[in-house]
C-alpha cells in the first residue's frame, strides 16, 4: 500500500506535469520534470503525458494516478516558474513541503502582463512582417487596431470556456468584419490582407510547427493529436472569417 | 523586389516588434523578451534576404531555424531562460499560421486547387522549421560538450 507521503508525492509531481502541459511545455520535458522530481523526493516514478492527460505511476507498488488535462495555449512564465522550483528541490535547496506550497500557488496565480500590455502585445504581432512592403502602410497601420479588436473577441470567449474553438471562430469573425467595413468605408484598401496580418495573435503557425517537431522526436501520439488540434482551429477562424464575409456580402446585395 | 540597407532595417525591427508582441501575449518570463526579439529579427531578416534571392520556401525557412537554434540556444545559456522561451516568440513570423487559415477557408470554399496547394505550403514551411531545428540542435550539441569539457578542466585547475 502507499503511504500518505508517497501520495503526497505523486500528487504533486501529477499536479506539476498538468501545469507544465496546460502551459505548452513539450512533453519530453514535462515527463523529465515530473520524473526528476520524483527521484529527488526519494520515489522513482515513471511519468506518460499525452496532450490531454498526465499518467504518474510508481511501478514497484503498481499504483498509478491520472491527471486529465485541456489543450491549452501558451503561458510561458508558467513553466519557467515551475522549472525553478524543481530546480531548486533537485538541487537540495528547498524541502518537500516548500515545493508543495509554491505548485500550488504557481497553480493559482502567475505573473502576468498586464491588460494595457497585452493589448499592446497583440496589436503590434497583427503587423505582420510577411506583409511589409506587401500592403500598404495604410492597411498594416488598421491591421493593428483590428487584431486587437479580434484577440480581445477571443479572450472575452476563451475566458468563459463555453465551446471549444468558439473564441478563434468569434475572432477571425470579428476581424473579418472589422476589416471589411474599414474598406467599405473607403479607409482599407486590401481586406484580405489587412485580415491575415490581423489573425496573426489568434492563428496556430507555433502550434503546427511544434507538433512537427514532438513528431519527429517520438511523440507520435501527442503531436499527431496537436497537429489536428492546429487544423481545427485553422478551421473554425476560417469559418468565422468566411461567415463575416458572406453577411457583408449579404448586407452589400441588399 | 531590390533589397535595399533601409528595407532591411525597417524588416528587422518590424520583426523585432512583433516578436516582442508574441511574447508577451504568450507571458514569456520578462527577461527573455529582449534576446527572444533578437533572435526573431535576424531570423526573419536573414529569411527575406534568402528568399528574396532563391524564392524558394524550403531553404530560407531551414537556415532561419538554424539561426534560431544557434541564437537561442546561445541567449539561453547566456540570460539562463529554458531555451523554448526563445524559440516560441521568435518562430512568429516565420511560422506557417496565416497559410494554414488560408488553406482552411479554400477548403470551405470548395477550391480543391488553392487549399492543396496552402497545405503544401504549411507542410513545407513546417518541415522546413523541423529541419532547421535538427540541424542547430545537432551543432549545438558539440559545443555543450565541448562547453562541459572546459567546465570540468577548469574546476580541476583550481
Amino acid at each position: 500500500m502507499l503511504t500518505d507521503h508517497e501520495k503526497d508525492i505523486m500528487d504533486v509531481c501529477g499536479q506539476v506535469g498538468a501545469i507544465l502541459l496546460t502551459s505548452g511545455a513539450e512533453i519530453q520535458r514535462v515527463e523529465q520534470t515530473v520524473e526528476y522530481i520524483g527521484r529527488a523526493a526519494g520515489l522513482p516514478l515513471n511519468c506518460y503525458v499525452t496532450v490531454t492527460a498526465v499518467f504518474v505511476s510508481v511501478n514497484e507498488l503498481a499504483a498509478t494516478m491520472t491527471f486529465k488535462t485541456k489543450l491549452g495555449g501558451f503561458n510561458l512564465q508558467k513553466v519557467d516558474e515551475i522549472n525553478q522550483v524543481s530546480r531548486l528541490f533537485t538541487e537540495k535547496k528547498i524541502d518537500f513541503d516548500t515545493l508543495k506550497s509554491r505548485v500550488s500557488q504557481i497553480d493559482k496565480k502567475v505573473i502576468d502582463f498586464n491588460w494595457p500590455t497585452k493589448i499592446l502585445g497583440a496589436g503590434l504581432v497583427s503587423v505582420a512582417p510577411m506583409f511589409v512592403f506587401k500592403a500598404t502602410w495604410g492597411d498594416l497601420g488598421l491591421a493593428f487596431f483590428i487584431g486587437i479588436f479580434g484577440y480581445l473577441a477571443a479572450q472575452f470567449f476563451g475566458h468563459h470556456k463555453v465551446f471549444p474553438y468558439l473564441p478563434e471562430l468569434v475572432g477571425g469573425f470579428v476581424i473579418a468584419l472589422l476589416a471589411i467595413f474599414t474598406v467599405k468605408l473607403g479607409i482599407g484598401i486590401n481586406s484580405s490582407q489587412m485580415i491575415v496580418s490581423a489573425l496573426m495573435p489568434l492563428v496556430p503557425g507555433v502550434a503546427i510547427t511544434n507538433s512537427l517537431r514532438e513528431i519527429t522526436s517520438g511523440e507520435l501520439i501527442s503531436g499527431t493529436l496537436r497537429a489536428v488540434d492546429a487544423i481545427l482551429v485553422a478551421a473554425a477562424i476560417g469559418g468565422g472569417v468566411l461567415l463575416a464575409t458572406s453577411i457583408m456580402i449579404g448586407i452589400g446585395n441588399m | 523586389m531590390q533589397l535595399t540597407f533601409m528595407k532591411l532595417l525597417i524588416e528587422f525591427i518590424i520583426s523585432f516588434v512583433s516578436t516582442v508582441g508574441f511574447g508577451i501575449i504568450t507571458n514569456v518570463p520578462r527577461r527573455s523578451l529582449l534576446p527572444g526579439g533578437i533572435t526573431g529579427a535576424v531570423a526573419w531578416t536573414a529569411y527575406v534576404i534568402l528568399n528574396n534571392i532563391s524564392g524558394t520556401l524550403f531553404m530560407p525557412n531551414m537556415v532561419a531555424a538554424v539561426i534560431i537554434g544557434i541564437l537561442g540556444n546561445l541567449f539561453a545559456i547566456l540570460y539562463k531562460v529554458p531555451v523554448n522561451m526563445i524559440y516560441v516568440p521568435s518562430l512568429v513570423s516565420l511560422v506557417p499560421g496565416g497559410i494554414i487559415y488560408e488553406a482552411m477557408r479554400s477548403f470551405a470554399q470548395q477550391h480543391v486547387n488553392s487549399t492543396l496547394e496552402y497545405l503544401m505550403s504549411t507542410l513545407i514551411v513546417a518541415m522546413a522549421l523541423t529541419a532547421g531545428f535538427f540541424v542547430s540542435e545537432w551543432l549545438f550539441r558539440a559545443i555543450r560538450i565541448r562547453m562541459r569539457q572546459l567546465e570540468i578542466k577548469e574546476r580541476a585547475n583550481k
